[in-house]
């Protein structure tokens, strides 16, 4: 059996495509601004951990300190990713997102670097307080705007085919 | 009116059209997450699903047991290239068309594009 299709009926087609794409961009926006459980959750793991390694700890400490924090931030992970009712396509990530993620490591990193060299005349445990507060306030205030800054990007074009098609 | 080819007769149905381009655009979905998307029921899902995978057209993956059972639903490549190749079937019947109805079409175009 053959179907024949007129113009309209295509078009019609073409933009009924877009519909289901716009709730997975939903689903994707809603899920990488990030529930507050696991933004809370991996700032307080980050303040653990600079606050620990900022003490001037011996090597094996440090260590079990890194350890510790990959493990724990590993599991948070694979939890929040078992709840994803989604994931999305690889080639619809666009360059903004690891912009983002790599500009969001670079504030954080600075962040650190900076309040590590103000806080050099303190004692070590005071300084890596300071440290770990000023690290995780400089990660909550990037997460937000980098989050919708990236999912933004999605929407608007980060992928190749559908949109500009249908759009054309 | 001839039908150009990659034009796909499988997927070309509405429902079957929304499953494949929401599964397009994503690794995987769960199946909860598309029969909430395109508002199907549990059994109308399940139906073309079960049609698309005998198709060789996507994968229906089980995991986990009792309350936690999920299902996954994922597009395979040829699903995928069948998907794409209908969509410029679509796109080239859309433009073969437009000097016919070319000032509607351009009006649509401009819409889209915004």
């Amino acid at each position: 059996m053959s179907t024949s299709v007129d113009a309209e009926q295509a078009w019609k087609d073409l933009q009924r495509i877009r519909v289901p794409q716009e709730r997975v961009y939903d689903e994707f926006e809603r899920s990488a601004s990030g529930g507050r459980g696991m933004t809370y959750g991996t700032a307080a793991l980050m303040w653990v951990f600079l606050a620990g390694v900022g003490m001037d700890l011996p090597g094996w400490g440090v260590g079990l300190f890194v350890a510790a924090y990959v493990g724990l931030l590993s599991l948070l992970i694979v939890s929040r990713s078992r709840r994803s009712r989604m994931q999305l396509h690889h080639t619809r990530c666009p360059g903004r997102m690891w912009a983002a993620f790599g500009a969001a490591a670079v504030l954080v990193g600075g962040t650190i670097v900076l309040a590590d060299h103000l806080t050099e005349p303190l004692e070590p445990i005071y300084a890596g307080l300071i440290q770990a507060t000023a690290g995780v306030a400089a990660y909550l205030l990037s997460l937000g705007p980098a989050n919708r800054w990236a999912a933004d990007s999605v929407r608007s074009g980060g992928g190749p085919a559908l949109d500009e098609e249908a759009g054309r | 009116m001839s039908t150009p080819a990659g034009f796909d007769e499988l997927i070309h149905p509405a429902t079957r059209l929304s499953v494949v381009a929401l599964l397009a655009v994503t690794e995987w979905a769960d199946f909860a997450f598309v029969r909430d998307s395109l508002s199907l029921s549990d059994s109308a899902l399940s139906k073309q699903l079960h049609t698309l995978e005998g198709a060789g057209y996507l994968e229906i993956q089980k995991e986990g047991g009792g309350r936690i059972r999920r299902t996954k639903v994922r597009l395979t490549d040829r699903g995928r290239t069948a998907f794409e190749g209908h969509v410029a079937a679509l796109r080239a019947i859309v433009d073969s068309a437009v000097p016919v109805n070319g000032a509607a079409q351009q009006q649509s175009h401009a819409e889209a594009g915004r």
